[in-house]
Protein backbone atom coordinates (compact mmCIF):
# COMPACT_ATOMS: atom_id res chain seq x y z
CA UNK A 1 0.00 0.00 0.00
CA UNK A 2 1.26 3.46 -0.58
CA UNK A 3 0.54 5.88 1.40
CA UNK A 4 0.52 9.39 -0.37
CA UNK A 5 1.03 12.95 1.72
CA UNK A 6 -0.99 16.08 1.27
CA UNK A 7 -1.67 19.38 2.68
CA UNK A 8 -4.89 20.44 3.00
CA UNK A 9 -6.21 23.48 4.34
CA UNK A 10 -9.50 23.75 6.20
CA UNK A 11 -12.14 26.59 5.90
CA UNK A 12 -12.51 28.48 8.83
CA UNK A 13 -12.12 27.64 12.67
CA UNK A 14 -13.32 24.08 13.56
CA UNK A 15 -15.58 23.42 16.48
CA UNK A 16 -13.36 20.31 17.51
CA UNK A 17 -10.02 18.99 16.61
CA UNK A 18 -8.63 15.66 17.84
CA UNK A 19 -4.64 15.47 17.16
CA UNK A 20 -2.99 12.13 17.70
CA UNK A 21 -4.92 11.22 20.30
CA UNK A 22 -4.41 7.39 22.58
CA UNK A 23 -6.08 6.29 25.63
CA UNK A 24 -4.20 3.32 27.39
CA UNK A 25 -5.23 2.00 30.80
CA UNK A 26 -2.62 0.15 32.69
CA UNK A 27 -4.56 -2.26 35.15
CA UNK A 28 -4.32 -5.22 36.91
CA UNK A 29 -5.17 -8.50 35.71
CA UNK A 30 -6.38 -11.77 37.10
CA UNK A 31 -5.56 -13.80 34.56
CA UNK A 32 -2.65 -16.21 35.75
CA UNK A 33 0.69 -15.16 33.72
CA UNK A 34 2.48 -18.26 32.54
CA UNK A 35 3.61 -20.95 35.13
CA UNK A 36 7.33 -20.89 35.29
CA UNK A 37 7.30 -22.89 37.72
CA UNK A 38 4.77 -25.88 38.54
CA UNK A 39 5.85 -27.12 41.41
CA UNK A 40 5.81 -23.49 43.31
CA UNK A 41 2.30 -23.83 46.32
CA UNK A 42 -0.99 -22.58 44.19
CA UNK A 43 -2.09 -20.47 47.01
CA UNK A 44 1.26 -18.86 46.62
CA UNK A 45 1.25 -17.68 43.26
CA UNK A 46 -2.50 -16.94 43.20
CA UNK A 47 -1.71 -14.26 45.57
CA UNK A 48 1.46 -13.10 43.45
CA UNK A 49 -0.09 -12.78 40.32
CA UNK A 50 -2.78 -9.66 39.91
CA UNK A 51 0.47 -7.83 41.62
CA UNK A 52 2.99 -8.92 38.71
CA UNK A 53 0.31 -9.22 35.71
CA UNK A 54 0.10 -5.38 35.31
CA UNK A 55 -1.70 -5.47 31.79
CA UNK A 56 -1.94 -2.25 28.93
CA UNK A 57 -5.47 -2.31 27.59
CA UNK A 58 -5.70 0.40 24.96
CA UNK A 59 -9.00 1.79 24.44
CA UNK A 60 -8.04 4.12 21.41
CA UNK A 61 -5.24 3.93 19.28
CA UNK A 62 -3.77 7.04 17.87
CA UNK A 63 -6.31 9.32 16.30
CA UNK A 64 -6.91 12.39 14.65
CA UNK A 65 -10.30 13.82 13.68
CA UNK A 66 -11.31 17.14 12.78
CA UNK A 67 -14.80 18.35 13.28
CA UNK A 68 -15.98 21.76 11.79
CA UNK A 69 -19.11 23.76 12.23
CA UNK A 70 -22.30 22.76 11.12
CA UNK A 71 -21.44 19.20 11.45
CA UNK A 72 -23.00 16.56 12.86
CA UNK A 73 -20.52 13.41 13.52
CA UNK A 74 -22.05 9.63 14.14
CA UNK A 75 -19.62 7.62 15.90
CA UNK A 76 -20.51 3.66 14.96
CA UNK A 77 -18.46 0.67 16.22
CA UNK A 78 -18.82 -2.69 17.86
CA UNK A 79 -19.16 -3.43 21.91
CA UNK A 80 -15.50 -1.71 23.21
CA UNK A 81 -14.49 -0.03 19.82
CA UNK A 82 -13.94 3.05 21.74
CA UNK A 83 -16.86 5.14 21.73
CA UNK A 84 -17.61 6.31 24.43
CA UNK A 85 -13.58 6.40 25.44
CA UNK A 86 -13.67 9.38 22.25
CA UNK A 87 -16.51 11.14 23.65
CA UNK A 88 -14.97 11.05 27.34
CA UNK A 89 -11.78 12.48 25.80
CA UNK A 90 -13.35 14.72 23.91
CA UNK A 91 -15.81 16.31 27.02
CA UNK A 92 -12.72 16.11 29.00
CA UNK A 93 -13.63 13.57 31.45
CA UNK A 94 -10.84 12.08 30.94
CA UNK A 95 -7.14 12.64 30.00
CA UNK A 96 -5.41 10.87 26.87
CA UNK A 97 -2.54 8.84 27.18
CA UNK A 98 -0.93 11.02 24.29
CA UNK A 99 -2.24 13.77 22.33
CA UNK A 100 -4.58 16.31 22.96
CA UNK A 101 -7.95 17.35 21.90
CA UNK A 102 -9.08 21.34 20.69
CA UNK A 103 -12.11 22.86 21.21
CA UNK A 104 -13.89 26.02 20.19
CA UNK A 105 -15.62 25.87 24.14
CA UNK A 106 -16.16 23.54 26.37
CA UNK A 107 -17.96 20.26 25.10
CA UNK A 108 -21.09 19.37 26.96
CA UNK A 109 -22.07 15.34 27.01
CA UNK A 110 -25.40 14.55 27.04
CA UNK A 111 -25.21 11.00 28.41
CA UNK A 112 -25.79 9.72 32.15
CA UNK A 113 -22.18 9.86 33.50
CA UNK A 114 -22.76 13.21 35.51
CA UNK A 115 -22.93 11.41 38.55
CA UNK A 116 -24.10 14.15 41.40
CA UNK A 117 -24.26 13.83 45.05
CA UNK A 118 -26.33 10.83 46.41
CA UNK A 119 -26.94 12.32 50.30
CA UNK A 120 -28.21 15.95 48.63
CA UNK A 121 -31.82 16.24 47.16
CA UNK A 122 -32.77 16.07 43.62
CA UNK A 123 -33.35 19.94 43.91
CA UNK A 124 -29.93 20.51 45.33
CA UNK A 125 -28.21 18.64 42.84
CA UNK A 126 -29.89 20.48 40.00
CA UNK A 127 -28.85 23.77 41.35
CA UNK A 128 -25.41 22.37 42.26
CA UNK A 129 -24.97 20.61 38.74
CA UNK A 130 -25.67 23.84 37.12
CA UNK A 131 -23.66 26.27 39.25
CA UNK A 132 -20.45 23.32 38.17
CA UNK A 133 -21.66 24.03 35.24
CA UNK A 134 -20.90 27.84 35.19
CA UNK A 135 -24.71 29.33 35.60
CA UNK A 136 -25.29 31.82 38.01
CA UNK A 137 -28.29 31.56 40.21
CA UNK A 138 -31.00 33.79 38.31
CA UNK A 139 -30.15 31.45 35.24
CA UNK A 140 -31.04 28.69 37.17
CA UNK A 141 -33.94 29.82 39.20
CA UNK A 142 -34.97 30.90 35.28
CA UNK A 143 -34.35 27.04 34.13
CA UNK A 144 -35.73 24.99 37.20
CA UNK A 145 -38.58 24.19 36.12
CA UNK A 146 -37.80 23.24 33.09
CA UNK A 147 -35.42 21.12 34.28
CA UNK A 148 -37.94 19.48 36.74
CA UNK A 149 -40.68 19.19 34.25
CA UNK A 150 -38.30 17.28 31.75
CA UNK A 151 -37.16 14.98 34.39
CA UNK A 152 -40.21 14.25 35.37
CA UNK A 153 -39.59 13.29 38.87
CA UNK A 154 -42.36 15.87 40.39
CA UNK A 155 -42.64 15.68 44.03
CA UNK A 156 -39.63 13.18 44.41
CA UNK A 157 -36.90 16.06 43.54
CA UNK A 158 -37.01 17.03 47.60
CA UNK A 159 -36.04 13.01 47.99
CA UNK A 160 -32.19 12.69 48.34
CA UNK A 161 -31.02 11.49 44.95
CA UNK A 162 -29.51 7.90 46.64
CA UNK A 163 -33.48 6.96 47.43
CA UNK A 164 -33.83 7.72 43.33
CA UNK A 165 -33.62 4.65 41.09
CA UNK A 166 -31.39 4.01 38.59
CA UNK A 167 -33.53 5.96 35.47
CA UNK A 168 -34.32 8.12 37.77
CA UNK A 169 -31.17 9.47 38.35
CA UNK A 170 -30.11 9.23 34.94
CA UNK A 171 -33.15 11.31 34.39
CA UNK A 172 -32.16 14.07 36.15
CA UNK A 173 -28.83 13.90 35.51
CA UNK A 174 -30.20 14.01 31.95
CA UNK A 175 -31.87 17.46 32.35
CA UNK A 176 -29.57 18.69 34.41
CA UNK A 177 -26.96 18.78 31.65
CA UNK A 178 -29.38 19.91 28.94
CA UNK A 179 -30.13 22.87 30.65
CA UNK A 180 -27.46 24.63 28.62
CA UNK A 181 -27.38 25.27 24.78
CA UNK A 182 -23.99 24.38 23.86
CA UNK A 183 -21.91 25.22 21.17
CA UNK A 184 -20.25 21.95 21.10
CA UNK A 185 -23.23 18.91 22.13
CA UNK A 186 -21.86 15.19 22.49
CA UNK A 187 -24.48 12.43 22.81
CA UNK A 188 -23.43 9.02 24.19
CA UNK A 189 -26.48 7.21 23.43
CA UNK A 190 -25.57 3.82 24.02
CA UNK A 191 -25.89 5.08 27.77
CA UNK A 192 -29.41 6.20 27.68
CA UNK A 193 -31.83 4.71 29.41
CA UNK A 194 -35.31 5.41 30.72
CA UNK A 195 -38.76 4.81 29.80
CA UNK A 196 -41.24 5.27 26.55
CA UNK A 197 -42.54 8.67 27.59
CA UNK A 198 -38.70 9.96 28.78
CA UNK A 199 -37.38 8.59 25.78
CA UNK A 200 -40.19 10.63 23.58
CA UNK A 201 -39.56 13.95 25.61
CA UNK A 202 -35.51 13.81 25.97
CA UNK A 203 -35.76 13.27 21.73
CA UNK A 204 -37.60 16.43 21.68
CA UNK A 205 -34.98 18.33 23.78
CA UNK A 206 -31.96 16.56 22.12
CA UNK A 207 -33.38 17.99 18.61
CA UNK A 208 -33.46 21.12 20.16
CA UNK A 209 -30.20 21.33 21.55
CA UNK A 210 -29.12 19.89 18.32
CA UNK A 211 -30.40 22.44 15.62
CA UNK A 212 -28.75 25.42 18.12
CA UNK A 213 -25.49 23.60 18.69
CA UNK A 214 -22.54 24.22 16.24
CA UNK A 215 -21.48 20.78 15.96
CA UNK A 216 -22.88 17.57 17.36
CA UNK A 217 -20.51 14.07 18.20
CA UNK A 218 -23.39 11.41 18.56
CA UNK A 219 -22.76 7.78 19.50
CA UNK A 220 -25.15 5.12 18.45
CA UNK A 221 -25.94 1.71 17.94
CA UNK A 222 -28.87 2.55 15.85
CA UNK A 223 -27.97 2.88 12.04
CA UNK A 224 -30.96 4.66 11.80
CA UNK A 225 -30.06 7.12 14.08
CA UNK A 226 -26.95 7.86 12.68
CA UNK A 227 -28.06 7.84 8.63
CA UNK A 228 -31.19 10.53 9.85
CA UNK A 229 -29.18 12.92 11.82
CA UNK A 230 -25.72 12.94 10.74
CA UNK A 231 -23.72 14.68 8.31
CA UNK A 232 -20.76 12.35 8.53
CA UNK A 233 -19.69 8.84 10.09
CA UNK A 234 -16.68 7.60 11.18
CA UNK A 235 -16.27 3.73 12.60
CA UNK A 236 -13.94 2.46 15.41
CA UNK A 237 -13.31 -1.17 15.81
CA UNK A 238 -10.88 -2.00 18.68
CA UNK A 239 -9.38 1.37 19.04
CA UNK A 240 -8.98 1.55 15.48
CA UNK A 241 -10.44 4.09 13.19
CA UNK A 242 -11.42 2.01 9.79
CA UNK A 243 -13.74 4.14 7.82
CA UNK A 244 -14.72 8.40 7.60
CA UNK A 245 -17.07 9.34 4.97
CA UNK A 246 -21.18 9.89 4.27
CA UNK A 247 -23.63 8.11 7.00
CA UNK A 248 -25.22 5.69 4.18
CA UNK A 249 -22.08 4.54 3.05
CA UNK A 250 -20.29 4.01 6.47
CA UNK A 251 -23.23 2.57 7.98
CA UNK A 252 -23.53 0.10 5.12
CA UNK A 253 -20.01 -1.18 5.49
CA UNK A 254 -20.73 -1.88 8.99
CA UNK A 255 -23.71 -3.49 8.98
CA UNK A 256 -22.11 -5.83 6.00
CA UNK A 257 -19.59 -6.46 8.60
CA UNK A 258 -22.18 -7.01 11.75
CA UNK A 259 -23.90 -9.55 9.83
CA UNK A 260 -21.15 -11.49 8.73
CA UNK A 261 -20.29 -11.56 12.30
CA UNK A 262 -23.46 -12.50 13.52
CA UNK A 263 -23.70 -15.24 11.14
CA UNK A 264 -20.23 -16.49 11.66
CA UNK A 265 -18.35 -15.25 8.80
CA UNK A 266 -15.53 -14.30 10.12
CA UNK A 267 -13.39 -14.28 7.08
CA UNK A 268 -15.74 -12.46 5.14
CA UNK A 269 -16.07 -9.58 7.89
CA UNK A 270 -12.54 -8.88 8.58
CA UNK A 271 -12.45 -8.83 5.01
CA UNK A 272 -15.09 -6.64 4.69
CA UNK A 273 -13.40 -4.42 7.63
CA UNK A 274 -9.28 -4.53 6.12
CA UNK A 275 -11.20 -3.04 2.63
CA UNK A 276 -12.49 -0.40 4.38
CA UNK A 277 -9.02 0.31 6.45
CA UNK A 278 -7.67 0.24 3.13
CA UNK A 279 -9.46 2.96 1.45
CA UNK A 280 -9.21 4.87 4.62
CA UNK A 281 -7.90 8.55 4.63
CA UNK A 282 -6.22 9.50 7.49
CA UNK A 283 -6.69 12.85 8.47
CA UNK A 284 -3.24 14.86 10.68
CA UNK A 285 -3.48 17.81 12.19
CA UNK A 286 -0.76 20.58 11.16
CA UNK A 287 -1.32 23.62 13.76
CA UNK A 288 -1.82 26.56 11.85
CA UNK A 289 -1.45 29.82 14.10
CA UNK A 290 -2.12 33.40 13.45
CA UNK A 291 0.79 35.18 14.46
CA UNK A 292 -0.40 37.20 17.43
CA UNK A 293 -1.27 34.39 19.34
CA UNK A 294 1.63 32.08 18.25
CA UNK A 295 3.07 32.33 22.32
CA UNK A 296 -0.25 30.80 23.07
CA UNK A 297 -0.80 28.37 21.09
CA UNK A 298 2.90 26.97 21.84
CA UNK A 299 1.93 26.95 25.36
CA UNK A 300 -0.55 24.58 24.92
CA UNK A 301 1.49 22.18 22.92
CA UNK B 1 -12.70 -12.87 16.87
CA UNK B 2 -11.24 -13.25 13.76
CA UNK B 3 -10.23 -10.02 13.58
CA UNK B 4 -7.26 -9.41 14.11
CA UNK B 5 -5.74 -6.19 15.09
CA UNK B 6 -2.25 -7.09 13.75
CA UNK B 7 -3.46 -7.59 10.33
CA UNK B 8 -4.98 -4.18 10.05
CA UNK B 9 -3.99 -2.92 6.56
CA UNK B 10 -1.89 0.59 6.43
CA UNK B 11 -4.41 3.59 5.44
CA UNK B 12 -4.61 4.37 1.99
CA UNK B 13 -3.28 8.32 2.19
CA UNK B 14 -2.56 10.36 5.10
CA UNK B 15 -3.40 13.91 4.46
CA UNK B 16 -2.05 16.90 6.66
CA UNK B 17 -4.89 19.08 7.75
CA UNK B 18 -3.75 22.60 7.87
CA UNK B 19 -6.40 24.16 11.23
CA UNK B 20 -6.89 27.31 12.07
CA UNK B 21 -6.03 26.93 15.88
CA UNK B 22 -5.89 30.66 16.80
CA UNK B 23 -10.00 29.59 18.74
CA UNK B 24 -9.58 26.67 19.92
CA UNK B 25 -8.19 25.69 23.29
CA UNK B 26 -6.75 22.47 24.67
CA UNK B 27 -10.06 20.62 26.21
CA UNK B 28 -8.96 20.49 30.09
CA UNK B 29 -6.16 22.75 29.84
CA UNK B 30 -5.02 23.93 33.32
CA UNK B 31 -5.52 27.86 33.07
CA UNK B 32 -2.92 30.60 34.30
CA UNK B 33 -2.70 31.19 37.66
CA UNK B 34 -4.50 34.40 37.79
CA UNK B 35 -7.20 33.34 35.48
CA UNK B 36 -7.25 30.23 37.70
CA UNK B 37 -8.08 32.69 40.80
CA UNK B 38 -10.65 34.67 38.63
CA UNK B 39 -12.23 31.51 37.63
CA UNK B 40 -12.31 30.35 41.13
CA UNK B 41 -13.95 33.94 41.97
CA UNK B 42 -16.62 33.20 39.42
CA UNK B 43 -17.75 29.85 41.20
CA UNK B 44 -17.99 31.30 44.67
CA UNK B 45 -21.73 30.09 44.34
CA UNK B 46 -21.17 26.89 43.17
CA UNK B 47 -19.00 26.71 46.75
CA UNK B 48 -20.76 28.26 49.29
CA UNK B 49 -23.62 26.14 47.93
CA UNK B 50 -21.53 22.93 48.23
CA UNK B 51 -20.36 23.84 51.69
CA UNK B 52 -24.44 24.61 52.69
CA UNK B 53 -25.73 21.71 51.10
CA UNK B 54 -23.42 19.43 52.60
CA UNK B 55 -23.51 21.03 56.01
CA UNK B 56 -27.40 19.73 56.40
CA UNK B 57 -26.93 15.94 54.85
CA UNK B 58 -23.51 15.81 57.09
CA UNK B 59 -25.45 13.99 59.80
CA UNK B 60 -28.66 12.86 58.37
CA UNK B 61 -27.98 9.25 58.56
CA UNK B 62 -27.66 9.49 62.29
CA UNK B 63 -30.38 9.17 64.61
CA UNK B 64 -29.33 12.38 66.93
CA UNK B 65 -28.09 14.11 63.72
CA UNK B 66 -26.21 16.98 64.45
CA UNK B 67 -25.75 16.63 68.18
CA UNK B 68 -23.13 14.45 67.03
CA UNK B 69 -21.04 17.35 65.94
CA UNK B 70 -20.94 18.79 69.63
CA UNK B 71 -21.23 15.26 71.44
CA UNK B 72 -18.29 13.88 69.25
CA UNK B 73 -15.52 16.35 70.73
CA UNK B 74 -17.29 15.92 73.97
CA UNK B 75 -17.04 12.58 74.60
CA UNK B 76 -13.27 12.87 73.30
CA UNK B 77 -12.82 15.67 76.45
CA UNK B 78 -14.25 13.30 78.74
CA UNK B 79 -12.28 10.10 78.14
CA UNK B 80 -8.82 12.29 78.03
CA UNK B 81 -10.21 13.87 81.26
CA UNK B 82 -10.75 10.16 82.79
CA UNK B 83 -7.22 9.34 81.28
CA UNK B 84 -4.92 11.99 81.42
CA UNK B 85 -6.31 14.19 84.46
CA UNK B 86 -7.27 11.17 86.72
CA UNK B 87 -5.23 8.38 85.78
CA UNK B 88 -2.08 10.02 84.76
CA UNK B 89 -2.38 13.39 86.59
CA UNK B 90 -0.93 15.20 83.42
CA UNK B 91 -2.81 17.99 84.67
CA UNK B 92 -0.30 18.99 87.02
CA UNK B 93 0.16 22.67 88.00
CA UNK B 94 -2.40 23.51 85.29
CA UNK B 95 -5.72 25.81 87.46
CA UNK B 96 -8.78 25.10 85.28
CA UNK B 97 -7.62 21.71 83.57
CA UNK B 98 -11.09 21.23 82.34
CA UNK B 99 -11.08 24.20 80.59
CA UNK B 100 -7.56 24.16 79.55
CA UNK B 101 -8.64 20.46 77.94
CA UNK B 102 -11.95 21.70 76.43
CA UNK B 103 -10.36 24.23 74.31
CA UNK B 104 -7.24 22.30 73.55
CA UNK B 105 -9.39 19.36 72.33
CA UNK B 106 -11.78 21.90 70.11
CA UNK B 107 -9.79 23.75 68.69
CA UNK B 108 -7.46 20.61 67.77
CA UNK B 109 -10.56 19.03 66.33
CA UNK B 110 -11.31 22.16 64.18
CA UNK B 111 -8.08 21.40 62.38
CA UNK B 112 -7.93 17.65 62.17
CA UNK B 113 -11.43 17.42 60.65
CA UNK B 114 -10.56 20.38 58.41
CA UNK B 115 -7.65 18.89 56.83
CA UNK B 116 -8.35 15.23 56.44
CA UNK B 117 -11.56 16.21 54.78
CA UNK B 118 -9.59 18.77 52.48
CA UNK B 119 -7.63 16.21 51.74
CA UNK B 120 -9.94 14.07 50.59
CA UNK B 121 -12.33 16.33 48.54
CA UNK B 122 -10.58 15.56 45.48
CA UNK B 123 -10.47 11.32 45.68
CA UNK B 124 -14.22 11.69 47.21
CA UNK B 125 -15.54 13.84 44.81
CA UNK B 126 -14.29 12.05 41.39
CA UNK B 127 -17.38 11.82 39.46
CA UNK B 128 -18.50 15.56 40.36
CA UNK B 129 -15.16 16.30 38.83
CA UNK B 130 -15.67 13.72 35.74
CA UNK B 131 -19.36 15.37 35.24
CA UNK B 132 -18.66 19.16 35.00
CA UNK B 133 -15.55 21.90 34.23
CA UNK B 134 -14.54 23.88 37.35
CA UNK B 135 -11.18 25.03 38.83
CA UNK B 136 -10.96 21.95 41.10
CA UNK B 137 -9.49 24.21 43.90
CA UNK B 138 -13.05 24.45 44.44
CA UNK B 139 -14.17 21.47 46.12
CA UNK B 140 -11.17 21.68 48.80
CA UNK B 141 -12.17 24.80 49.59
CA UNK B 142 -16.13 24.08 49.81
CA UNK B 143 -15.12 21.60 52.17
CA UNK B 144 -13.27 23.93 54.03
CA UNK B 145 -15.80 26.16 54.41
CA UNK B 146 -18.51 23.89 55.04
CA UNK B 147 -16.27 22.53 58.23
CA UNK B 148 -16.13 26.23 59.62
CA UNK B 149 -19.87 26.58 59.32
CA UNK B 150 -20.16 23.25 61.59
CA UNK B 151 -17.89 24.31 63.98
CA UNK B 152 -19.41 27.74 64.70
CA UNK B 153 -21.81 26.07 66.97
CA UNK B 154 -19.31 24.34 68.52
CA UNK B 155 -17.09 27.33 69.09
CA UNK B 156 -19.85 28.80 71.15
CA UNK B 157 -20.66 25.21 73.27
CA UNK B 158 -16.65 25.40 73.66
CA UNK B 159 -16.81 29.03 75.52
CA UNK B 160 -20.20 27.34 77.06
CA UNK B 161 -18.59 24.81 78.82
CA UNK B 162 -15.15 27.29 80.03
CA UNK B 163 -18.28 29.65 81.64
CA UNK B 164 -19.86 27.02 83.73
CA UNK B 165 -17.75 24.01 84.42
CA UNK B 166 -15.73 24.81 88.18
CA UNK B 167 -13.86 26.92 87.77
CA UNK B 168 -16.34 29.22 85.88
CA UNK B 169 -14.42 31.81 84.15
CA UNK B 170 -15.63 35.22 83.07
CA UNK B 171 -16.71 36.77 79.37
CA UNK B 172 -13.88 39.62 78.65
CA UNK B 173 -13.57 41.83 75.26
CA UNK B 174 -10.76 39.45 74.83
CA UNK B 175 -12.59 36.34 73.70
CA UNK B 176 -13.76 38.64 70.94
CA UNK B 177 -9.73 37.69 69.10
CA UNK B 178 -11.16 33.96 68.92
CA UNK B 179 -12.63 35.20 65.70
CA UNK B 180 -9.33 36.03 64.04
CA UNK B 181 -7.67 33.40 65.18
CA UNK B 182 -10.18 31.07 63.82
CA UNK B 183 -9.83 32.95 60.41
CA UNK B 184 -5.80 32.25 60.59
CA UNK B 185 -6.66 28.94 61.19
CA UNK B 186 -9.18 28.44 58.43
CA UNK B 187 -6.67 29.73 56.26
CA UNK B 188 -3.64 27.25 57.48
CA UNK B 189 -6.15 24.23 57.18
CA UNK B 190 -7.17 25.76 53.66
CA UNK B 191 -3.41 25.51 52.57
CA UNK B 192 -2.33 22.59 54.11
CA UNK B 193 -5.47 20.60 52.99
CA UNK B 194 -5.03 21.85 49.39
CA UNK B 195 -1.23 20.30 49.38
CA UNK B 196 -2.67 17.07 50.56
CA UNK B 197 -5.39 16.85 48.23
CA UNK B 198 -2.85 16.97 45.63
CA UNK B 199 -0.90 14.41 47.33
CA UNK B 200 -4.12 11.95 47.61
CA UNK B 201 -5.56 12.27 44.44
CA UNK B 202 -1.87 10.81 43.08
CA UNK B 203 -1.08 8.51 45.97
CA UNK B 204 -3.87 7.30 47.44
CA UNK B 205 -2.11 5.34 50.17
CA UNK B 206 -0.86 8.68 52.47
CA UNK B 207 -4.75 8.72 53.90
CA UNK B 208 -3.60 5.86 55.96
CA UNK B 209 -0.68 8.05 57.08
CA UNK B 210 -2.84 11.39 57.77
CA UNK B 211 -4.48 10.12 60.97
CA UNK B 212 -1.33 8.96 62.10
CA UNK B 213 0.62 12.44 61.16
CA UNK B 214 -2.58 14.48 63.03
CA UNK B 215 -2.19 12.41 66.11
CA UNK B 216 1.23 13.11 66.49
CA UNK B 217 0.58 16.78 65.81
CA UNK B 218 -2.31 16.70 68.42
CA UNK B 219 0.80 14.90 71.24
CA UNK B 220 2.90 18.33 70.10
CA UNK B 221 0.43 20.67 70.78
CA UNK B 222 0.13 20.40 74.04
CA UNK B 223 -3.79 19.59 74.50
CA UNK B 224 -3.76 17.50 77.99
CA UNK B 225 -0.58 18.72 79.49
CA UNK B 226 1.16 21.87 80.40
CA UNK B 227 4.12 22.75 77.98
CA UNK B 228 6.01 23.82 81.07
CA UNK B 229 6.78 20.20 81.40
CA UNK B 230 9.15 20.39 78.28
CA UNK B 231 11.10 24.03 80.21
CA UNK B 232 14.19 22.19 80.36
CA UNK B 233 14.15 21.15 77.19
CA UNK B 234 14.96 24.10 74.96
CA UNK B 235 14.56 22.10 71.52
CA UNK B 236 11.63 20.49 72.06
CA UNK B 237 10.13 23.87 73.57
CA UNK B 238 11.28 25.16 70.44
CA UNK B 239 9.43 22.49 68.26
CA UNK B 240 6.41 23.26 69.90
CA UNK B 241 6.29 27.06 69.84
CA UNK B 242 6.76 26.42 66.59
CA UNK B 243 3.77 24.27 66.29
CA UNK B 244 0.95 26.40 64.28
CA UNK B 245 -1.85 24.46 66.03
CA UNK B 246 0.14 24.59 69.29
CA UNK B 247 0.17 28.30 68.36
CA UNK B 248 -3.90 28.92 67.70
CA UNK B 249 -4.80 26.61 71.19
CA UNK B 250 -2.13 28.44 73.22
CA UNK B 251 -3.35 31.98 71.79
CA UNK B 252 -7.23 30.72 72.52
CA UNK B 253 -5.98 29.65 75.82
CA UNK B 254 -4.48 33.18 76.63
CA UNK B 255 -7.78 34.96 75.76
CA UNK B 256 -10.30 32.84 77.41
CA UNK B 257 -8.50 31.12 80.16
CA UNK B 258 -6.08 33.80 81.11
CA UNK B 259 -7.58 37.19 80.36
CA UNK B 260 -3.83 38.34 78.93
CA UNK B 261 -3.65 39.48 75.50
CA UNK B 262 -1.45 37.03 73.27
CA UNK B 263 2.22 37.99 72.24
CA UNK B 264 2.44 40.29 68.47
CA UNK B 265 5.10 36.88 68.30
CA UNK B 266 2.29 34.09 68.24
CA UNK B 267 0.15 36.17 65.88
CA UNK B 268 2.75 37.16 63.25
CA UNK B 269 4.07 33.38 63.67
CA UNK B 270 0.40 31.84 63.03
CA UNK B 271 0.16 34.39 60.26
CA UNK B 272 2.53 33.38 58.36
CA UNK B 273 2.20 29.67 59.20
CA UNK B 274 -1.81 30.42 57.35
CA UNK B 275 -0.41 33.16 54.29
CA UNK B 276 2.62 30.28 53.59
CA UNK B 277 0.46 27.04 53.70
CA UNK B 278 -2.15 28.88 51.90
CA UNK B 279 0.50 30.17 48.78
CA UNK B 280 2.37 26.93 49.15
CA UNK B 281 -1.01 25.22 48.52
CA UNK B 282 -2.50 26.84 46.02
CA UNK B 283 0.31 27.01 43.56
CA UNK B 284 0.97 23.33 44.19
CA UNK B 285 -3.10 22.53 43.78
CA UNK B 286 -2.80 24.54 40.41
CA UNK B 287 -0.22 22.75 39.23
CA UNK B 288 -2.01 19.27 39.55
CA UNK B 289 -5.03 20.69 38.13
CA UNK B 290 -4.88 18.53 34.85
CA UNK B 291 -4.56 15.47 37.03
CA UNK B 292 -7.67 15.07 38.72
CA UNK B 293 -9.66 13.88 36.05
CA UNK B 294 -8.03 10.33 36.46
CA UNK B 295 -6.51 8.39 39.30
Amino acid sequence: MSVDEQVMYAEGSPCVAVDRVAMRYRVASTELPVQTNTRGHLWLSRRRSPRSNLVTVKALNELSLVVGRGESLGVIGRNGSGKSTLMKLVSGQIRPSSGAVYASSTPIMLGVNAALVPDLSGDQNVVLGCLAMGLSRDEIDHSFDTIVELSGLEKSIHLPMKSYSSGMSSRLRFAIAASVDPEILLVDEALNTGDAQFADRSKRRMDELREKAGCVLLVSHSVETITEMCTRAIWLDKGDLIMDGPPQKVTKAYRDFTRHLSKGNNVSASKILEESRANLVVTEVMERVPGLRKSEANGHA
Amino acid sequence: MSTKQTALPEPAAVVHLSVDMGKLTRVGARPGFLDYLVQLWDFRQFIFYDARARVQSGTRRDKLGSAWLLLNPVFNGLTYYLIFGLLLHTSGGITNFIGYLVIGIFMFQLSAGSITNGARSIQQSKSIIQAFNFPRAALPIGVNLRELMANVPLLIAMLLIVLVAPPAETISWLWLLLIPVVVLQFVFNLGIGLILARVIAKVHDVTHLLPLALRAVMYGSAVFYSYERFIDHPFILTMMRMNPIFIVIDIVRDCVLYGRVPLWQSWAALSLWALGALGVGIVFFWKGEESYVRG
